[in-house]
């Protein structure tokens, strides 16, 4: 036996608030991750789930309920077998701001540890100059960060931005704006004192729905992404990839707009993020057939070569369309289940929102 | 069914607080017995409260067999197959004849926690559940026993960090139970009814926690 003193810390003590970018345990977010993907689960599954002992899983849940990541629930006494004690994640745990860079609108989006949607406001953007005033975009986070009570604002975690691929090459060539991309991260770092993790916008609105969203038990799915353009990721095995081509379907709400054009009607209601839209007649329903055809081909197209049971479509648009267009899907592949994205107000914000919480609290 | 040892002091024996050593609360007040009612017919519950038991220190005054260490082995052999092992000690550590920091103490139980380790007393010969339990920090005035606990009730409110990074680093379910309960004022170092029953419910929740399986 040796008669050495223990570890001079507590474990709980070893990160000191959120902010000490400490390197967190494997096992440590792994019992995070399966908190996340399964919530209410007890200190004897997650035991199960990863193969730790049940003292070693106590260990790593009492510091995690120390830092105020994970609390705990009544206890459950069901008619047969010991109670249980269910985990959770603490809603109020952790923070993290994302921004959603879009044609016409930035969102700036706050999210609490599961994902619920704190704080959203919107800044205008065009095409010929895709970031905002840096101002402004500082302005907007800020805001987003003083909706917190002051206590809980130094459970930010970090700042996600889903960004354009093109985004760089359209700021230059259009009219040879010098931010990029890389400029405004390494500025968002100095101002706000928070790391900042960049992703493009689709895959981190794929990211956020395979954390928070309908996609959360599944493995594989093929996700759309209604915005001003049709977009699409394949997840397979948790993995998101994307086509090697920079192809998007025109069939956006781009087309629903020229529809509108072509018939005089206004049309800026669709980029905004109300929840229900008048009704737009003939050019919205045949906007809304022409999508639905090309959702089909595309899908059509790809069950040759994987098989995948379900599609996630993702829009900020009005629940209803999403909806429509999974019924569309739904009736003509049946074995295939389409299912409208949980996460409605600004996907590519809530995504970009979680590239904190994946990098610093889970398992990749 | 399960077993469960309590291992522990006075506190554990269930000694009224500001009477005599011979005068103790009934089997079902003592928070082994709230212990007992809480968790329910799955669970066979073993007192085994000393007063003055230490966590290895032979006592100069009070005898040798206070020494939580030597009295461990044969306790845990003779109430095999245990499921779990909950530790309270180290308050009678703290009196001025050992002369031992919190850390010591906290050292104490590590020895403990070998023991039932190499002896392994749990299902099949394998090591039990091992849970460690802080005592309450003693109160300031710990009346006529302030000689023989000089100093100690500072150390006392030092226990619960120690016991949990030893918990930390062992690896070990860990409850504090200053947490949920204090130190009666009418001697400043046993628990009433009141603390026993809380602390029995308290820990009924964390052996709960730990998740059991439902086969036994």
């Amino acid at each position: 036996m040796r008669f050495a003193p223990p570890n001079p810390l507590r474990i709980a003590d070893r990160a000191s608030g959120l902010n000490a970018l400490s390197v967190r345990s494997y096992n440590e977010r792994l019992v995070l991750s399966l908190l996340l993907q399964n919530e209410g689960i007890s200190r004897m599954e997650i035991g199960e789930k990863t193969g730790l002992s049940a003292q070693t899983a106590s260990v790593i849940v009492r510091s995690l309920e120390q830092e105020g990541l994970v609390s705990q629930g009544e206890a459950q006494r069901g008619r047969v077998g010991p109670p249980t004690i269910p985990l959770s994640l603490n809603p109020e745990g952790a923070y993290a701001v994302g921004v959603g860079f879009s044609r016409r609108r930035i969102d700036i989006a706050l999210i609490d540890f599961i994902g619920t949607v704190r704080f959203h406001t919107q800044l205008p953007a065009d095409e010929a100059n895709p970031f905002p005033q840096s101002s402004d975009l500082f302005g907007a986070i800020g805001q987003a960060m003083t909706s917190l009570p002051v206590e809980a604002r130094s459970r930010v975690a970090g700042i996600g931005l889903a960004v354009p691929d093109d985004v760089d090459t359209m700021a230059a060539t259009r009219n040879g704006s010098s931010t990029s991309l890389k400029a405004l991260q390494a500025e968002i770092e100095e101002q706000i004192k928070l790391p900042v993790f960049v992703q493009n916008d689709i895959t981190a609105a794929a990211g956020g729905e395979s954390m928070f969203g309908v996609a959360k038990p599944l493995n594989d799915y093929l996700f759309f992404y209604l915005g001003a353009r049709l977009q699409s990721r394949l997840i397979l095995n948790h993995q998101i990839y994307k086509g090697n081509s920079s192809a998007s379907f025109d069939h956006g709400l781009m087309r629903l707009e020229s529809e509108l054009a072509m018939r005089g009607r206004p049309s800026e209601i669709i980029w905004s993020s109300s929840p229900e839209w008048p009704d737009l007649g003939e050019a919205y329903s045949a906007w809304l057939g022409e999508c639905s055809d090309r959702l089909k081909a595309s899908i059509s197209a790809l069950t040759q070569f994987v098989e995948f049971r379900t599609v996630v479509l993702s829009s900020y648009a009005p629940q209803k369309i999403a909806e429509a267009l999974c019924d569309d899907i739904g009736r003509e592949f049946p074995g295939i289940e389409a299912l409208p994205a949980r996460v409605t107000i600004s996907p590519k914000a809530v995504g970009a929102a979680s590239l904190p919480f994946s990098s610093r609290f889970m398992i990749q | 069914m399960r077993s469960v040892l309590c291992y522990g002091d006075s506190n554990t024996h269930g000694q009224i607080p500001g009477r005599g050593p011979l005068e103790r609360y009934g089997p079902g007040e003592r928070w082994p017995g709230i212990l007992r009612s809480q968790l329910g017919p799955d669970w066979y519950v073993i007192e085994e409260g000393l007063s003055g038991r230490t966590t290895v220190h032979d006592d100069p005054i009070e005898g040798a067999h206070k020494n939580g260490r030597t009295y461990l082995r044969p306790c845990l052999q003779s109430h095999a197959t245990l499921d779990l092992v909950i530790i309270m000690l180290g308050t009678n550590d703290l009196k001025i004849r050992f002369n031992k920091p919190p850390s010591e103490v906290a050292m104490g139980i590590g020895c403990l926690v070998y023991d039932i380790k190499e002896l392994a007393p749990g299902p099949g010969g394998s090591t039990p559940e091992i849970m460690i339990v802080a005592p309450p920090p003693m109160q300031d005035d710990v009346k006529e026993w302030k000689s023989i606990f000089a100093g100690a009730p500072e150390k006392s409110r030092l226990l619960a960090l120690e016991f949990e990074v030893l918990a930390d680093s062992l690896e070990l379910h860990f409850f504090d139970a200053g947490s949920v309960v204090s130190c009666s004022k009418a001697d400043g170092f046993h628990i009433d009814a009141e603390a026993h029953r809380l602390l029995g419910t308290a820990l009924a929740r964390a052996v709960d926690a730990i998740g059991w399986s439902r086969s036994t």
